[in-house]
């Protein structure tokens, strides 16, 4: 785990060595904020529903700029061969790499905790749906960064990867969509409500906006990221022979 | 200390390596040579177990590259052809992210940054972001990062490319300095490089291993004969005559001279003496001795000669 920690120190400092990080957060808070705030003055009611349902759109762009050098970068550089010849495992490197663009995430997030402030200050907002609402984005960011660290992965170019990691993102969002789904059930019948179940985000991502814990929706987002964590680990030993 | 047995690697159609074997015991200092594309970084890569083979086994230290990379990986300082560095880091948080990856903490990272900045002359960039630092400061850096760990091996893929003749002396002579404590492999296709270093040297071409020797006795063998200019102020067809009728020279050939010299290059067997006899062959006639050596041949051509041949392996002598 001291390893990953080393990766870690290293790759979350790299975001803030360049001026791109606070371009990124400014711009994460300035639009999140700027979409949430219009409504929020129209309705003039005291919750993030907005806030949160803009989310799982609005990160498909945005995660995936942040994963997109993970990989890409190194490759691209040479420090790659660097990563993969220090005695330690790729697993934990690509774990450190993993966590620190969490924690980049996190700190953009932690932006946006006015919002909630001044809600309680204005009125009375449901405290269990904004702490819902966190814990979704924090579920959902991670999802996608382990979708777009897979990516990232895959390509040396950071654009190409930038692009697969926002299309796959886009992919499990749309497949979570009623309307998509029922589209494609269409075409072949069950198969849309079979994707919908298995992979679509929306229906997990909306119980948790509203404040309901569930094992199911956990363990989805969970899972899932799993799934594309190990991904990259296979392709990172797979990649040798 | 490093034994590579029959390995293979292939990328798609194309083959990268071809059975190659070589061993390295500890404290010798290989030179790795051939041309461009040959395999000589594959094999690198391999050793360090940034690949894997396709075939063979590759121990490091008697432990297997594939069974337990890792322990493999501590044992080895690496040098890739590419500048493994991180362009937004200084040098020193650089090279301590580098000590700290490979476990070094405290006390014990302090002393090896002390002693690597020392070694590798970076004393005056220490402070300096590395996308500051000239190409002979980032080669020196990236060298260091080998280092930082105390390796008992160091592989080097092409330590001095790219540099100036002043740069590549200083890296020759850190690469010497280090020679009496640790295993080398460096490789490079400047042959001028290799003779200063070590006289060990591997030649690949094509994926397979053409040479493996001292490099005197590459060139003995990839040449087959000794070559000697002589040269008399003599009319030219009467001295090249005589040189014919001379015992022991396996080839006669005129060259250009001086104005008025007869030059002419001749080829024997090595171990035969026909200096004396030349020069005896020039007093009997009269003839004034312009010029009488031996001229063996340099890495250059003993390199040309075996990469020409490359199409088979050729085993000259094991050590």
């Amino acid at each position: 785990m001291s390893n990953a920690g080393v990766i870690f120190r290293r790759e979350f400092a790299a975001y803030f060595n360049s001026p791109i990080a606070y371009i990124f957060i400014i711009v994460f808070l300035v639009l999140n904020c700027g979409l949430f705030m219009t409504p929020f003055f129209l309705a003039q009611l005291a919750d993030m529903r907005d806030f949160f349902g803009n989310l799982p759109l609005f990160l498909i762009f945005f995660i995936p700029a942040v994963t997109m050098r993970l990989w890409a970068e190194d490759k691209r550089s040479g420090t790659f061969e660097l990563l993969m010849t220090l005695p330690m495992k790729s697993s934990e490197v690509m774990l450190g790499k993993y966590l620190a663009a969490m924690a980049f995430y996190v700190v953009a997030l932690l932006g946006t905790l006015p919002i909630p402030i001044m809600l309680a200050m204005l009125g009375n907002p449901d405290l269990g749906a904004v702490f819902g609402g966190y814990l979704g984005a924090l579920l959902l960011g991670g999802l996608y960064m382990a979708v777009g660290i897979f990516t990232s992965g895959l390509l040396r170019d950071q654009i190409s990867a930038f692009i697969l990691g926002m299309l796959a993102c886009f992919a499990l969002f749309l497949v979570g969509v009623p309307a998509v789904s029922a589209t494609i059930d269409g075409w072949v019948g069950g198969f849309g409500s079979f994707l919908q179940n298995a992979f679509g985000l929306m229906p997990h991502y909306q119980a948790l906006q509203r404040g309901v814990l569930e094992l199911g929706d956990l363990v989805y987002f969970l899972g899932l990221t799993a799934v594309f964590l190990v991904l990259n680990a296979v392709w990172l030993e797979g990649r040798k022979y | 200390m490093i034994e590579v047995r029959d390995v293979t690697k292939r990328f798609g159609a194309t083959v990268a390596l071809d059975g190659v074997s070589f061993r390295l015991d500890k404290g010798e200092i290989l030179g790795f040579l051939g041309p461009n594309g040959a395999g000589k970084s594959t094999a690198m890569k391999i050793v360090t177990t940034f690949l894997a083979p396709d075939g063979g086994t590759v121990s490091v230290d008697g432990i297997d590259v594939l069974r337990n990379p890792l322990e493999v990986r501590s044992r080895i300082g690496y040098l890739p052809e590419n500048h493994p560095l991180y362009v937004d880091m200084m040098v020193h948080e650089y090279l301590q992210f580098v000590g700290r990856a490979r476990g070094l903490a405290g006390d014990e990272l302090r002393r090896r940054l002390e002693w690597v900045v020392e070694a590798c002359g970076l004393g005056s960039v220490f402070r300096k972001p590395i996308n500051e630092l000239s190409k002979g400061f980032r080669q020196r850096t990236g060298l260091a990062q080998a280092l930082i760990h105390d390796p008992e091996v160091l592989i080097l893929d092409e330590p001095t490319s790219g540099l100036d003749p002043l740069q590549i002396i200083g890296i020759r002579e850190l690469i010497q300095g280090l020679a009496r404590s640790k295993t080398i492999i460096f490789s490079t296709h400047i042959l001028q490089e290799v003779s200063p270093v070590t006289d060990r040297v591997v030649i690949i071409n094509g994926g397979r291993i053409v040479a493996d020797g001292r490099i005197g006795e590459l060139e003995r063998a990839a040449m087959g004969r000794n070559r000697i200019f002589v040269a008399y102020r003599a009319p030219a067809a009467e001295a090249e005559a005589a040189l014919r009728g001379l015992g022991g020279l396996h080839e006669v050939r005129p060259v250009a001279g001086r104005d008025g010299a007869a030059r002419f290059e001749v080829r024997t067997d090595f171990g035969q003496d026909v200096l004396a006899p030349l020069g005896r062959l020039g007093q009997s006639r009269g003839w004034d001795l312009l010029e009488l050596q031996e001229s063996p041949f340099s890495l250059e051509d003993t390199f040309i000669a075996l990469t020409r041949q490359g199409a088979a392996p050729r085993e000259v002598s094991h050590v």
